[in-house]
């Protein structure tokens, strides 16, 4: 009983995840709609769009049964954007460009003054459900352009994945495929630069209560950077357990007189 | 009663209607990528699995009955029109591949949780009861009793039924059981019989040291805060007594923390694991 692989879950198993995101498709037959273990799938009737899991959706183009409307997001003039936020922009130099709101989750500009309003699903043992990636609708295609919202593009969790096989399966259903492969590349360049930059604050995960945000990362990027990090925090949590217990010591002094400075020390900590 | 509560109970109302099918795939690949992530075993989510085995028995039925339809020539005499070929092997492709994406990531998820089983199994099989065996006291002299003593005289029973807190599933007990009386036997044979018996012992703690190794809590593990705040925590342990808070995550953050101090909020829903 020989389970090879190592914790956290392996890149072919985050491309498993990266597929049951939802994306739309523009049917070219019909078809009954089904009863899949993943959930109900519509009916499908050309030429409307129906969302489907994008294993489904890519069965299909395969097939010739189908095409995909590629999410707004991968498009050359998003990602130009996005890469633009990712580079030029001042509050991002060390930190990943923002992720797509989760619902419920104020929108950037407010989050200073609003309160999150998320209505947690209820699972049958009454736990709550926070339904996240691979299952919002964050790759589906939009009706209206983003000018309207006035809002930026953002990468969804699952970017790298869902890109790279929309291109794959999908390239002539997709905007000027060279350019947004290039595009794809080079956010991929400028953001793994930024993982190795980070670097530097891993000691902060490695005392107890801390921790380090990497907010706006992506699947792929926690899976390759998962066993250096992880490696990282964990070796140095060795190194410093007797650091850590006098840490601990000034901790729990806060606590209890009432000082709370070192909370807010936490806040600052962004790659 | 609160509105949670109100709210709890027409969410539960039927659980073999469609989106229910949708909300327990959502849960079991959520668990799924938890229990790849996280160091130790996490409690065993039977009911959960329970409909999910269900699911995937009648979907096997359903695949079949259309697999044989679509072969069957009496059927295209009754119908009008003849059968769409085409069609009906695209859909059975579909569940197919929908059916073997389910079955992968139970079977993925399993062999996970035996291969943790199996890496701490005195750890877990200790969890499983709530009276583990005693060792004798180290300074005894040697008497009859203890010149009998067997390395698998120290693997616990299970108690039946296992204790509220064992993470363990009846056949992951019965299974660990057996697996570490077989261990302990061979230990016994091949090596352990020629060591004086209170050597013998498979969970000796003598001089301070526990023989027994569990899952290390304080790896660190990535997570998404879902709820409103949620505070990463230190529990007691190091010389601290009591349990301190440490930073704070918003809604929407991810984060490289240690398991410790999100398990709890984990439990109840707050954070995910990546």
């Amino acid at each position: 009983m020989v389970f090879p692989f190592p914790r956290g879950i392996t890149p072919p198993e985050i491309s498993f995840l990266a597929e049951m995101e939802m994306v739309t498709i523009v049917p070219r037959q019909r078809l009954e709609g089904l009863e899949l273990l993943g959930g109900p799938v519509e009916p499908l009737i050309p030429p409307r769009r129906t969302s489907v899991p994008l294993w489904l959706a890519s069965l299909l183009k395969r097939q010739r049964r189908a095409n995909i409307l590629p999410p707004p997001w991968l498009h050359p003039e998003s990602l130009s954007l996005i890469l633009d936020i990712e580079t030029q922009h001042a509050d991002y130099q060390h930190a990943f460009s923002p992720p797509p709101p989760l619902p419920g989750q104020p929108k950037l500009r407010d989050r200073g003054t609003q309160k999150p309003t998320a209505r947690p699903r209820y699972t049958p043992e009454s736990q709550r459900y926070y339904p996240t990636p691979p299952f919002l609708p964050q790759n589906v295609a939009q009706d209206q352009a983003y000018e309207d919202g006035g809002e930026p593009p953002t990468l969804p969790f699952h970017w790298l994945e869902v890109g790279t096989m929309l291109l794959d399966v999908a390239s002539d259903d997709v905007v000027e495929p060279d350019q947004t492969r290039r595009l794809l590349k080079e956010l991929r360049e400028v953001r793994s630069a930024k993982i190795r930059a980070g670097v530097e604050v891993l000691d902060d995960a490695a005392v107890a209560g801390g921790g380090v945000t990497l907010t706006g990362v992506g699947a792929m990027e926690i899976g390759e950077g998962r066993g250096f990090i992880g490696g990282v925090v964990d070796g140095l949590r060795r190194i410093g357990a007797s650091k850590e217990q006098a840490r601990r010591e000034q901790l729990a002094e806060a606590a209890n007189g009432g000082y709370d400075a070192t909370q807010d020390d936490y806040d600052e900590m962004e790659f | 009663m609160d509105i949670d509560d109100i709210l709890a109970s027409v969410d539960r109302s039927d659980v073999s209607s469609p989106e229910s099918t949708a909300l327990d795939h959502q849960l079991i690949t959520r668990f799924w990528v938890a229990e790849r992530s996280v160091p130790e075993l996490l409690p065993w989510p039977a009911r959960l699995m329970d409909r999910m085995m269900e699911r995937v028995r009648q979907q096997i039925e359903a695949i079949e009955d259309l697999a044989a339809a679509s072969s069957d020539p009496s059927t295209a005499i009754f119908s009008d029109k003849p059968p769409n070929a085409s069609t009906s092997t695209l859909k059975l492709s579909i569940l197919q591949t929908d059916l073997s994406r389910t079955q992968y990531l139970l079977r993925s998820l399993l062999r996970q949780r035996l291969s943790k089983l199996t890496k701490h199994s005195m750890h877990y099989l200790l969890s499983t009861t709530s009276t583990p065996p005693t060792p004798p006291p180290p300074s005894q002299t040697p008497s009859s009793r203890t010149n009998q003593m067997q390395p698998e005289d120290s693997i616990p029973f299970p108690d039946d039924p296992p204790p509220r807190t064992c993470p363990l599933s009846p056949a992951e007990i019965s299974y660990l059981h057996t697996h570490q009386t077989l261990l302990a036997r061979h230990f016994g044979s091949s090596f352990l019989s020629s060591f004086p018996p209170q050597l013998r012992r498979l969970d000796d703690n003598a001089g301070g040291t526990s023989m027994l190794q569990g899952p290390d809590a304080k790896e660190a593990v990535f997570v998404r805060c879902l709820a409103e705040e949620v505070p990463i925590v230190a529990p007691p342990g190091d010389g601290v007594d009591e349990e301190v808070m440490g930073g704070t995550m918003r809604m929407g953050d991810v984060w490289v923390v240690r398991w410790e101090g999100i398990k709890k909020a984990w439990e109840k829903g707050d954070v995910e694991v990546l």
